[in-house]
Parts: structure tokens; C-alpha cells; sequence
């Protein structure tokens, strides 16, 4: 007959027989080097003067980094407003629907927007802030009513 | 017989002559680019015009007009050292345009039938057509060429 042995004691003696396998990674972990920083992209777009183009129309940056994008609206005559929106594949066209009542406008909370700078006229420069999304194609656009048609273009997320 | 057929050769003669002289008429403006670009700016308003039309987007309607009228100013800009009689022409010409313009605007504030305002914007572009016809055929907006962008509906 075997001795009886509680409940408690047989998770005692478990944690035990971890120990030679927790210590030594343990060490390794506090031995490890910090994360890398997170690499910092900085992008600069404009409105290709008073027409409805981007200048570039393709920009490229890597997966995860932090892309600071600078919008200038390089427009002299027209009073006509711009912006920069970049969103997922496939939704360009339901995002500009939606605000198309709305200047434009888009709200805050929209899921299919991955970055946006705020609405700018003739000779101002704003700029936006995100971590690049996975590797792949998005696209990016104007959202004034009208614009978006002609006025967009494509950034390129490459893997790390 | 002979007398007949010399006067037609004659009229001919001076049909041809004045067909191939027709374009020589448009003057060569002092500041080239910047006519480009104002004549540019024009068609690319006059389409966002169609486009809000076309999209029933119909209280943006006004806001285009204001942006013709810079546009036009922005001819009116690009013209200003060139000779009075030049200058005079595109006034008139340019003027035209914006009335017809503006009437399209004024209209889309009570007209909801994008037909009725297309037909109306299609006389604003002949209006339009007139101030190009004043400046040779390698300043105006080639009519034909995609617009501007990636014009990535499709891809988005």
C-alpha cells in the first residue's frame, strides 16, 4: 500500500522538478539585450500644387515601424481643401462614400481608417502619426467630396 | 469654262490658306507655363463640376463655382503682361464662361435632375472652350488624358 500523500504536497514536489528548468531560462531572460527601439520612417507627401494628384503617388515604408507623415498642400490658387487618409485594402471607395455629406470629415472611431492628418487649405502643412500595419498594399486618398477619385495613390509595407 | 475653274481654284486656295492659318491666329502667350497651368486648373473644375453633378452631391455645386472663379483669376494672373488686345479677348471670353458656370451653380440649388444641369454644364464647357481656342493648341488641356492620380478606384 502506498503512503498517502495530500493533494498540495504532490503540486509541492511539481513545482520543485520546475525549478532546474525555470532557473537557467530565467537567467537567460534577464541576460537578454532590450528590444530594439522601434524604427522611426519619416514620410513627406504634398498636393501636387492646385491640381488632384499626390506628389509622390507611392510611398513605401517597413512593417511595424513608426512612420511620422508630413502633408504639405502645395496649392497657390484654389481654395479647394485637402488631407491624407490611408486605409485597408478594399475600402477606399466606402470611406470616401461615407463622408461625402460630411466635407469630408472623418470621424475618429473608424475602424477602416488606419491614419488620417487633419484638413488643411493652400500652403499648410499638417501630420500624422502611426505604426506601419502589416506588409501589403493600402491605399491613401483625399477625402474632400470629389477628390478621392483622382487624388490617391498607395503605400507599400514591406516586411521586416 | 477656264474662267470657272480658275475662280474655284482661286477660293480653294484661299480656304486652304486660311484653314492652316486659323491656329497661327491664337496668340503665344508671355507666360506659358503659368497659361498651362490656369487652363489646366479650369478643366479640372469644370470636371469636379460634372462629378458632383453626376454624384447628386448637389450642395457641393457652389463650392466648385467659387474654385472656377479662382481658377479664372489665376488666367486672369497668368496674362497680365501680355498685350491689351490679348488681354482683352480672354476677359471677354473668360467672363462668358464663368455666367455660364454660374448659372449651373445657381441652378443646382433648386434643379435636382442631373440631366437637366449635365445639358446646362455642357454649355458652360462650349463657354469654356472658346477661352482655349484663344491660346495655341500646345498650351490647352488635352481633353483626352486621364486625370490626375493613380485613379485607383479599383484598387482601394
Amino acid at each position: 500500500m502506498q503512503p498517502r500523500v495530500s493533494r498540495s504536497a504532490r503540486l509541492s514536489r511539481r513545482r520543485l522538478l520546475l525549478i532546474p528548468l525555470a532557473v537557467p531560462l530565467a537567467i537567460a531572460g534577464c541576460g537578454r539585450k532590450k528590444t530594439a527601439p522601434r524604427q522611426v520612417v519619416d514620410l513627406l507627401i504634398e498636393s501636387d500644387g492646385d491640381f488632384l494628384a499626390f506628389k509622390p503617388d507611392t510611398l513605401t515604408c517597413p512593417s511595424g515601424a513608426t512612420v511620422r507623415l508630413t502633408f504639405h498642400h502645395g496649392g497657390k490658387f484654389l481654395s479647394a481643401r485637402h488631407n491624407w487618409v490611408l486605409v485597408y485594402p478594399g475600402q477606399m471607395e466606402a470611406v470616401d462614400k461615407a463622408v461625402e455629406n460630411n466635407e469630408g470629415i472623418i470621424p475618429k472611431d473608424d475602424k477602416r481608417v488606419i491614419a488620417v492628418t487633419p484638413m488643411c487649405d493652400k500652403g499648410v502643412t499638417v501630420m500624422t502619426q502611426f505604426t506601419a500595419p502589416a506588409a501589403g498594399e493600402y491605399p491613401f486618398f483625399c477625402s474632400t467630396p470629389g477628390h478621392g477619385e483622382c487624388m490617391n495613390g498607395i503605400l507599400r509595407v514591406t516586411a521586416l | 469654262m477656264n474662267g470657272i475653274r480658275k475662280g474655284l481654284a482661286v477660293v480653294a486656295c484661299v480656304g486652304c490658306s486660311l484653314a492652316i492659318a486659323a491656329p497661327a491666329l491664337a496668340q503665344q502667350p508671355k507666360s506659358s507655363e503659368d497659361v498651362k497651368t490656369a487652363l489646366r486648373l479650369l478643366v479640372q473644375v469644370s470636371n469636379d463640376f460634372k462629378r458632383q453633378i453626376t454624384n447628386k452631391n448637389f450642395a457641393r455645386v457652389p463650392h466648385e463655382y467659387m474654385e472656377y472663379t479662382e481658377a479664372a483669376d489665376a488666367l486672369r494672373m497668368a496674362v497680365k503682361d501680355d498685350p491689351a488686345d490679348l488681354k482683352s479677348k480672354v476677359e471677354t471670353r473668360l467672363k462668358a464662361a464663368v455666367a455660364a458656370y454660374q448659372k449651373v451653380s445657381d441652378m443646382s440649388a433648386k434643379e435636382t435632375d442631373p440631366d437637366k444641369l449635365l445639358a446646362e454644364h455642357a454649355k458652360a464647357v462650349t463657354a469654356m472652350n472658346a477661352v482655349f481656342d484663344l491660346f495655341p493648341a500646345a498650351l490647352r488641356p488635352d481633353p483626352n488624358l486621364p486625370p490626375p492620380g493613380r485613379g485607383g478606384r479599383g484598387r482601394g
